[in-house]
């Protein structure tokens, strides 16, 4: 399933951006810091022979420690597949934004950002995409309790502008 | 058949006799307010009536039943519609300029009116014999521009506003190719009375003369009224209703009696210029023969809206001025020179 | 760029409009017709199913799934049984794979089938817009008499799907079958031969093929642009190897391709349909699957070809019954950025019309 030629390349390349390679379910994961995400990234993109150009998903996670956010790389012209984890802190979730790479990545990085509260750095238009704009938490962290039922009931105006 | 053919024309005989002077002020002024009314009552149940026709036709087209629910299969459908728009809340949003929201349906309805005056509805049967008819027609029914503008900037909104510039747009654009179209005919006829021009098609209705200025005259109709595939006035899918969104309950009732006499009057006028107006084999009055004939106009008009998609503005303004009017021309040029070799036929063969 | 003396302006198409497929909301910088920006602004139907997905067991998911993209029922929940099984590396039997299948395409079909409605009905064509749905009430009456509900059956499980289908299931499928060819002509004659329609759609709303691979833009949209890419085939999933169909792609990157391209999806699908149909054996239809389902722990990320784009299924398992995190990649999420980068230039009512070309649905947009 994991053809040699990649899981080479993924070593080269996990040597170079200090990450460590796993297998799990016939998928290469490669886990990185938060800082050397966006040379993982570019490394991906231009690996030899088995590029990993397409960026299928971008999601953020939360471990019970720090945070996570894993990309979903392959190829529209080949069988190679990759996943990228990136940790991040969990008081301070800054990471380099992937839409240098691939604009499409701008949705799914704002999403992030709304569940998750990850910042990302030179991203064009960080803002909430689900909840709305003023809302004060990140839903999906583990310790983000869904509100009581007299909570929800309160009505809220909108303000000029919206 | 000529008692029926003449039955009501002896009727507003029979109504004058009934004053000492048959032409005096009273007879005149009787006449003229039961005409009124006679013709506000065709332009109310043609609306009405063609409302749930149009609804009836377009599911028929589209294989679903249709309303059938209100009367046998259906047909009492519009006396639920007009007894729901009576009964509605009459909304005027709060910054809308006043005078101008509530005068554009009572301007679109009354020009509306005032163009039935001169339709001809069978021989002698026609309200005001103006001699010049069909200006007269053509130069009213382009005042309902304004009053589409009129809704769209009143309405403090902008879509009414993208919908009313594009009423504007479109009508004027369509005026010219409508108003050449029927030159055509006039040429030939050497009048503008409307019951002369009926009559000058005894022998054979002008459409075998004018193919080509009736599919003109049908297409520019078609837009002047605002209806697929010309409607992106009311865009619905884009503009939502363009000049009419604020319009709620029986405003929004008198913008739609207004375009479904606008389309009976297109048709009446395709029918007198073009078919031959009350003229038809004996079997049937000549008035009846009109009402068919209309019938058979607005069953064009509705099959066109049914199966043609939406042209977009600028495709809609190419088409006008670009392939219309040369066309229109043309055909004036065309019946120029029919008419000149016809003289000159007849000088040789005649004389 | 204005002329001197005119302003730009900008037009709420609000959640409430009558065009815009479900409650999606933008704003839309004009200048006279001429659209300069759109900001797309979502969330309005954000049901929040990823962190609901934690507090409920794997099972007790399935049913949220078909209310992601909810006019292709049963294929949404395919990804997420597929990912699971993955998991737990569990075997399903032969005819729940051609169920599935079956299932799948008729959701294919029925998503493809509302969007070519909707499009037309965009530019106001009301009589193709009534046949599209004519057929696919067909498919609707497929799932009720299966699984009881029309748009949502919620008919497969982990291991297999939930009960086999009715007797009457086969005879009506392939009546259904047998009469789609010409439907389908019937569609070509009236909405994709109009000249009206092919003036409003055609060279409207270009996406080049590069542009097209940096959004990330996956599905139908895709293949309309040249790139001929199906998960169905680049990695193929259940059963999918086996049956014998071709992946239409066309060049145009324009409205009208968009458009036609699922029109000929729908001809692939009933191939596969009709295969399906000759070859399903018959046996069990669910695996022997423990009561509780408590998959190992590990991740898996799992994709599947959804009408609507790639729909990808990023499952971790900490163990116990209730996942860690399920992530659903929509395809429709990511496809709303074609709209800000292909709209600039173009008028309102193209922008209409590449909007219903971008085949989105609000389910899966706002999940």
């Amino acid at each position: 399933m994991v053809s040699d030629s990649l899981r080479a390349r993924v070593g080269e390349l996990a040597a170079r951006v200090n990450g460590e390679v796993e297998e799990s379910l016939g998928v290469l994961e490669l886990t990185v810091n938060h800082s050397d995400a966006i040379e993982a990234l570019n490394g991906a993109k231009n690996l030899v022979d088995v590029p990993c150009d397409f960026l299928h998903d971008l999601c953020g996670m939360d471990l019970e420690d720090h945070l996570e956010v894993v990309y979903q790389l392959s190829s529209l012209r080949g069988a190679q597949r990759l996943r990228i984890i990136a940790r991040v802190e969990r008081d301070n979730p800054v990471i380099d934004s992937a839409t240098r790479f691939w604009k499409g990545a701008d949705f799914l990085e704002r999403e992030a950002f709304d569940m998750f509260g990850i910042q990302f750095k030179g991203h064009p238009n960080l803002k909430r995409i689900y909840m709305w704009d003023d809302f004060e938490g990140y839903p999906m962290r583990k310790d983000y309790v869904i509100e009581s039922h007299e909570q929800r009931a309160i009505m809220r105006v909108r303000k000029e502008g919206e | 058949m000529d008692a029926f053919n003449n039955l009501f024309v002896n009727i507003a005989a029979a109504i004058r006799g009934l004053f000492a002077d048959s032409h005096s002020l009273g007879a005149d002024l009787t006449i003229n307010i039961i005409v009124f009314i006679l013709l506000f009552l065709i332009m109310v149940v043609a609306a009405l009536f063609l409302s749930l026709v149009e609804r009836k036709f377009a599911h028929w087209v589209s294989q679903r039943p249709g309303p059938n629910r209100l009367g046998p299969h259906g047909w009492f459908q519009f006396i639920a519609d007009a007894v729901k728009m009576l009964g509605k809340e009459d909304i005027t949003p709060a910054n809308v300029d006043k005078f101008l929201f509530k005068m554009a349906p009572m301007i679109l309805v009354g020009v509306t009116l005032m163009a039935f005056g001169v339709l001809p509805f069978g021989k002698g049967m026609v309200a005001i014999n103006l001699d010049l008819g069909i200006v007269y027609f053509l130069a009213v029914s382009s005042i309902s521009t304004l009053a589409l503008l009129m809704a769209g900037w009143a309405s403090n909104n902008k879509y009414s506003l993208l919908g009313g510039l594009r009423a504007v747009a479109q009508m004027i654009s369509y005026e010219i190719p409508l108003l050449f179209s029927l030159l055509g005919v006039v040429m030939i006829t050497q009048t503008f009375n409307l019951s002369s021009i009926v009559e000058a098609q005894k022998s054979v209705p002008f459409i075998f003369l004018q193919p080509l200025a009736f599919v003109i005259y049908l297409i520019a109709g078609i837009a002047e009224t605002n209806r697929a595939p010309f409607d992106q006035v009311q865009g619905e899918q884009e503009i939502v209703a363009g000049p009419f969104t604020e319009y709620s309950g029986l405003r929004w009732g008198l913008f739609m009696l207004a375009e479904y006499g606008n389309v009976v009057a297109t048709s009446v006028i395709a029918v007198s210029m073009f078919l031959g107006g009350w003229y038809g084999p004996e079997f049937l009055p000549g008035w009846l023969w009109f009402i068919l004939k209309i019938w058979l106009v607005i069953f064009l008009m509705m099959w066109v809206r049914w199966t043609f998609v939406r042209m977009r503005i600028d495709h809609l303004m190419h088409f006008a001025w670009k392939i219309l009017l040369p066309l229109s021309l043309v055909n004036i040029f065309l019946t120029g020179m029919g008419i000149y070799v016809y003289d000159q036929l007849i000088l040789r063969i005649g004389g | 760029m204005t002329i001197e003396g005119t302003q730009e302006y900008s037009i709420n198409m609000g959640p409430q409009h009558p065009s815009t497929h479900g409650v999606f909301r933008m704003v839309v910088h004009l200048d006279g017709e001429v659209v300069t920006k759109v900001e797309p602004k979502i969330g309005y139907l954000h049901r929040g199913l990823e962190k609901m997905a934690e507090s409920r067991t794997y099972t007790q998911f399935i049913p949220y799934t078909d209310r992601l993209d909810y006019l292709a029922g049963p294929h949404n929940s395919l990804g997420y049984v597929q990912a699971v099984e993955k998991l737990m590396d569990l075997e399903v039997p032969e005819r729940a794979e051609y169920l599935r299948v079956i299932f799948a395409e008729l959701g294919r079909i029925a998503s493809h089938l509302v969007m070519i409605a909707s499009g037309s009905l965009d530019i106001c064509g009301w009589t193709p817009w009534s046949y599209c749905f004519r057929d696919r009430e067909r498919i609707l009456d497929l799932f009720e008499m299966t699984a009881g509900n029309r748009m949502t059956p919620n008919y497969f499980r982990i291991g297999g799907v939930s009960h086999d289908v009715p007797d009457e299931f086969m005879p009506a499928l392939k009546s259904f079958l047998d009469d789609m060819p010409e439907n389908m002509e019937e569609y070509l004659g009236i909405f994709f031969g109009n000249e009206i329609a092919q003036s409003r759609m055609k060279s409207v709303g270009i996406l080049p093929k590069e542009l097209a691979e940096n959004l990330l833009i996956t599905g139908a949209n895709l293949r309309a642009s040249g790139v001929q890419y199906d998960i169905r085939k680049a990695e193929p999933y259940g059963i999918y190897d086996r049956f014998d169909f071709n992946i239409p792609v066309l060049y145009g990157c324009d409205t009208y391709d968009r458009h036609l391209l699922r029109l000929l999806e729908i001809q692939e699908s009933i191939k596969i349909l009709r295969q399906a149909l000759r070859d399903i054996p018959e046996g069990p239809v669910m695996a022997k699957v423990p009561k509780v389902i408590k998959p190992p722990i590990g991740k898996v990320y799992h994709r599947v070809e959804n009408p609507k784009g790639e729909m990808g299924w990023y499952i971790v398992s900490n163990g116990t019954t209730k996942p860690a995190r399920v992530r659903i990649r929509t395809g429709a999420f990511v496809n709303v950025q074609m709209l800000s980068a292909i709209i600039a230039g173009w008028k309102i009512q193209d922008l209409v019309t590449i909007f219903a070309s971008m085949d989105l649905v609000l389910g899966e947009v706002d999940k």
